[in-house]
């Protein structure tokens, strides 16, 4: 039960290309169901050819919604991804950190701006 | 109806004249369109995506579109970037290259896109990149991609064409569709009557989208700006009246006379960028979290 789990993302998705919403989704809901039910994962890249920061979002930027930091960093390490890719990554979940802590601000700054529609 | 078009250059004059056939021609329905380029003395081959997104419209509603006394020059750029073809025309070969041929995809074609910019653009000479700088422009052209699958709920699917122009080491790639824009997917995701240019600076502001759920976004944008502003290249957004423009040096928003009807993004990259885009430290594996 405590073994860690290997999720390749490549064999998930049946494609090396990390591009789609609807992929990163499949990729979010099976790592959200682990790390609920108390597994520890690794998220592995290999193989993949191209990765975005749209799919890591959904993929993973999505956990920060429901999981804490804490069960986050305690349950999850990625594998695989070039050091490039690896920034994009630190990138998008210092986004989502970002965005969750702060969400109701996010979205209505700019509801308080007046706009002059002339259009 | 019989419509004259200028010179169509990826520039803002060019963006308008084309939402402007739009303009004249909205209301039209199984009708037939002449657009006559007399007096066009030169078309930028990327703009035949923008063009063909009020042509996809004109065509939805069974209009007939013809392309008349098209220049000799402007004839062979739109052959070569098989543009034509879609008017019945044959293609030329791209004897030296530069082409990123016209293509409509569908809404799900991601992959598909992926595999046209394999195809395009490795060993053909367009143009000899850095794997890294390759890399990233790809990454982009992905971002931007399946961006405008996700919003743009354009029917004709998304159109792209790219330009390799060698004496000015300069590559564009353009990518439209012709779908509700920008304007409308800000409108009911924040539920106010925002106009073109206010909900394309919503969109460009780090950390926003309108994707549905509860998904951080607006990442995409962020690092496209940052990859342009590194390769002193150009990213234009044309969406509905709004009209955005970023260059190292510049960023300006505006808003256009004519409506263009969807929305279409346009880079330009400087291909003799030798940056290394090496990263400032590495980043450990057990810092992510």
């Amino acid at each position: 039960m405590n073994e860690r789990i290997t999720i390749k993302v490549t064999d998930l998705i049946g494609t090396p290309l990390c591009i789609s919403a609807e992929d990163g989704q499949k990729v979010f809901e099976k790592t959200k169901q682990l790390i609920l039910s108390g597994r520890k994962i690794t998220i592995s890249f290999e193989n993949a050819t191209m990765l975005i920061s749209l799919f890591l979002n959904v993929a993973i930027g999505q956990l920060y919604e429901s999981l804490s930091e804490e069960a986050i960093r305690t349950h999850l390490k990625v594998e695989g991804l070039s050091p490039d890719d690896m920034e994009l990554l630190k990138r998008v979940v210092d986004n989502a950190k970002k965005y969750y802590s702060n969400k109701e601000s996010y979205d209505d700054a700019w509801l308080k701006e007046e706009d002059d529609d002339d259009e | 109806m019989k419509l004259n078009m200028g010179t169509i250059r990826s520039d803002m004059s060019g963006f308008n004249s084309i939402a402007e056939v739009f303009r004249n021609t909205k209301y039209l329905l199984f009708d037939s369109v002449d657009l006559d380029f007399s007096d066009c003395s030169f078309f930028e081959a990327n703009m035949a995506a923008p063009l063909y997104s009020v042509i996809a419209r004109l065509r939805n509603e069974l209009n007939d579109v013809n392309l008349l006394n098209t220049p000799r020059k402007i004839r062979e750029i739109l052959k070569r970037n098989r543009f034509l073809t879609l008017f019945g025309d044959n293609a030329i070969p791209d004897t030296n290259q530069t082409t990123l041929p016209f293509k409509i995809f569908k809404l799900n074609a991601d992959e598909q896109f992926s595999e046209y910019l394999d195809y395009y653009m490795k060993g053909k000479g367009i143009p000899r990149m850095s794997d890294v700088l390759t890399k990233r422009f790809r990454q982009s052209l992905l971002e931007i991609f399946i961006n405008a699958t996700f919003h743009s709920k354009s029917k004709s699917g998304i159109f792209v064409c790219g330009q390799f122009y060698p004496t000015k080491h300069r590559l564009d790639f353009t990518i439209s569709d012709a779908g509700i824009g920008i304007r409308e997917n800000v409108r009911n995701f924040t539920g106010r009557k925002i106009n073109s240019v206010n909900a394309l600076k919503w969109a460009v502001m780090e950390g926003h989208t309108t994707k549905t759920g509860n998904l951080p976004g607006g990442l995409g944008l962020k690092l496209l700006k940052d990859f342009i502003k590194l390769n002193r290249g150009k990213l234009q957004i044309i969406s509905r009246f709004g009209y955005y423009e970023f260059t190292a040096s510049n960023e300006l928003y505006q808003k256009m006379d004519n409506d263009f009807p969807g929305t279409c993004v346009n880079i330009e990259i400087n291909t003799e960028d030798t940056s290394s885009y090496r990263l400032s430290s590495e980043i450990d594996h057990n810092d992510i979290f």
